[in-house]
């Protein structure tokens, strides 16, 4: 049984642990870190308006601590209104990161599995000519760095949204639709342009599995091509493109935070965080942790979730691929 | 012809191709952005500010002047061409040519890739195939604890940790690509040859450069090699598990060959297909991890391109500028892998990945 050689393993069972907490961390977020505004919660609360622009220490009331003012900067997804000479809960803004990291992760995962699934496996399944180009698109965009494609789309169509001077509220149209979805660049180029190894993957298992004789048992019979691949090429060829899927959430968010972390505008507030400390990372005085709370706790929530998928992916490959590795 | 140089022709022809279908897509996704919002580019500097009559006349003969409202198609092959002819556009960002701006900053891009791969590969290769070798073995269990470490710690916040110890609380490695020698080199006659730190302080005779240069490049290139030394031992250790049951290495040892020549001679061959195959996937993700990595030690790369503009009107000549330039340093790097593969295996020599 599949549950069973899933669960033998103890590092799989720390992965599912890993992340069963941050979906529990996500799911339980207004209870653990309830909202100043309930019914639209951002990932960062305002904690103290001051002059100062040092983080402020952990004490009683701020678990972990203030992070740096950080100035009003849209493209960050801090909310226009909550103004500059802010400081935020760093707390707060690990636990409603766990949402944002969620869901930008799985929705990256999901529509890239998709459309590569679906690219690898048609083309794999059809052949002859269509099969040779699409693997040389996909070869293609494989040489293509990620981040010069997230600069392309911010560059094209987030200059309004991402304005510092502007209002993203007052847009309206697809503009106004992408910053109240809260959909960035980072998003969008990361489900353009990763598909590719599910592409190749599922290619490769489609022209394998194509020539079982249960498929062409099929075939013999009739079925459509639409039902013989969903019926029979599908089942067989999906595992390790499962594998791929789990190890990647936790990797694209990761991805994504560092680009955040670099300047690029986006929705992950763990990297949102960690930007607003990037100055602090050194420290005082030649002691680089005096203010570790700015980025030690975020940087941890990062690893964590990073490795969480990882072993995730690795459980099901064992359980799913008695063979390989 | 013989086979490997008709191989490194088709290759070569390959990668214009490669580089097409990127740029027609990248094009196309800049073409979807309405004519008015694309035109902004085109407006003349120190335009008196005018009224909205006046500015929507302005928008209209742009678009009309540079053809705007064309299909994709003739866009797409004018900006081709200018490409071709070496006009990049202007950047209204930067002030400035595009192609100057991306020249001037390509060597320290290229310089970090270059030492990061150079240290990387061999290290990579060693490690997987020592501990694929003899699986569960004591060199074995403390490299998998290494490389799950370092696929662990993502680069940029491996960076920040290494930069507040070993700059800030040890002060051994400072940030930044020259420090003080940009004043050295540009005062005296300090002659840019390649463009790479290292070479040129090597060719003007200028050790000082060269020391300085690689004290600085200590800790991007360690930050930079290790995710993927993670990521490419861990195929080789995996396909030299599988070498081991092949029978050819029974008739070896049967023969009574030394086992160091089994490991290095008969395996290694064969298990380096799949690691060089990885390289080759992950490329592309590796120079994301360069200008990451540029980023948070400051080296004034291409990804200052990125990092020091600002939200301003669509830079569509910019972005394109180094998207291509992108593609240029990914592609020598899988052609270089490609070659590789195809001199260690015979049999890919006649199909292979092809980029």
């Amino acid at each position: 049984m599949l549950p069973r050689r899933f669960l033998r393993r103890r590092s799989t069972i720390l992965g599912l642990t890993l992340v069963l907490a941050f979906g529990l961390l996500a799911l339980l977020a207004p209870v653990l870190a309830p909202p100043l505004n309930p019914d639209d919660p951002w990932p960062f609360m305002n904690v103290s308006q001051s002059f100062s622009r040092q983080p402020e220490p952990p004490g009683p009331g701020l678990p972990l601590g203030t992070t740096p003012q950080i100035q009003n900067m849209p493209q960050y997804g801090i909310a226009p209104g909550q103004d500059a000479s802010f400081q935020w809960d760093v707390y707060y803004t690990l636990v409603w990161g766990a949402r944002s990291a969620l869901r930008f992760g799985l929705v990256v995962t999901l529509a890239t599995a998709f459309i590569g699934i679906a690219v690898g496996i048609v083309s794999g399944y059809a052949g002859g000519l269509s099969n040779l180009l699409a693997m040389r698109v996909t070869d293609a965009f494989l040489a293509f760095p990620v981040i010069a494609g997230v600069w392309v789309i911010q560059r094209a169509f987030f200059g309004n949204i991402y304005n510092p001077f502007g209002d993203p509220l007052a847009l309206t149209g697809w503009e106004g639709f992408l910053y109240r979805a809260r959909i960035d660049p980072i998003m969008i180029a990361f489900i353009l342009f990763s598909w590719m190894p599910y592409a190749r993957l599922m290619n490769a298992q489609a022209r394998r599995v194509k020539e079982m004789d249960y498929v062409r048992a099929a075939e013999a019979m009739g079925a459509t091509s639409r039902r013989v691949i969903w019926r029979h090429v599908l089942p067989n060829t999906i595992a390790p493109a499962i594998v791929l899927a789990a190890r990647d959430v936790g990797g694209m968010v990761i991805l994504a935070s560092a680009f955040i972390f670099i300047g690029f505008g986006g929705n992950v507030a763990w990297g949102t965080m960690l930007v607003s400390s990037r100055e602090f990372v050194i420290g005082l005085n030649g002691n680089p942790f005096s203010y570790w709370w700015t980025f030690v706790p975020v940087s941890l929530a990062l690893i964590l979730f990073g490795v969480g998928w990882n072993l995730l992916g690795d459980g099901l490959n064992a359980a799913l691929n008695p063979h390989g590795r | 012809m013989p086979p490997l140089l008709k191989q490194l022709t088709l290759r070569l022809l390959a990668l214009p191709v490669t580089l097409l279908i990127i740029t027609a897509a990248l094009y196309g996704i800049i073409m979807l952005a309405p004519a008015e919002e694309r035109a902004q580019l085109y407006i003349p500097p120190r335009t008196p500010p005018l009224t909205e009559q006046e500015f929507q006349n302005l928008m209209n003969r742009l678009i009309e002047e540079h053809g705007l409202n064309d299909p994709y198609p003739v866009q797409y092959a004018r900006w081709l061409g200018d490409l071709l002819r070496g006009d990049w556009g202007w950047s209204p960002t930067f002030k400035g040519d595009v192609l100057p701006l991306l020249k001037r900053r390509l060597p320290v891009t290229a310089e970090l890739t270059f030492y990061a791969i150079a240290v990387m590969v061999p290290v990579a290769l060693v490690s997987g195939v020592l501990s694929g070798w003899r699986a569960n073995g004591r060199f074995d269990r403390g490299y998998r604890l290494a490389a799950f470490a370092a696929t662990s710690v993502p680069p940029f916040i491996l960076g920040l940790f290494l930069l507040s110890i070993f700059y800030v609380g040890l002060g051994w490695f400072p940030p930044g690509r020259t420090g003080i020698y940009e004043l050295s080199m540009t005062t005296t006659d300090f002659r840019t040859i390649t463009g790479f730190l290292t070479f040129d302080g090597l060719l003007n005779g200028r050790l000082d450069v060269v020391g300085d240069a690689l004290r600085r490049l200590v800790l991007p290139v360690f930050t930079l090699s290790l995710l993927y030394w993670a990521t490419i031992s861990r195929v080789t250790r995996v396909a030299m598990i599988e070498e081991q049951t092949k029978d050819y290495l029974l008739t070896a040892r049967a023969k009574g060959l030394k086992e160091r020549r089994l490991e290095w001679r008969h395996a290694f061959p064969n298990a380096a297909g799949p690691a060089l195959t990885a390289m080759i996937l992950s490329a592309a993700g590796l120079v994301t991890g360069v200008y990451i990595v540029e980023s948070v030690f400051d080296f004034n790369g291409l990804s200052e391109l990125i990092t020091k503009g600002f939200f301003v009107a669509p830079d569509a000549p910019l972005v394109m500028g180094f998207a291509v330039f992108s593609v240029l340093l990914v592609l020598p790097i899988i052609l270089l892998f490609d070659l590789l593969r195809a001199v260690l295996d015979p049999r890919l020599r006649e199909d292979g990945l092809e980029l």
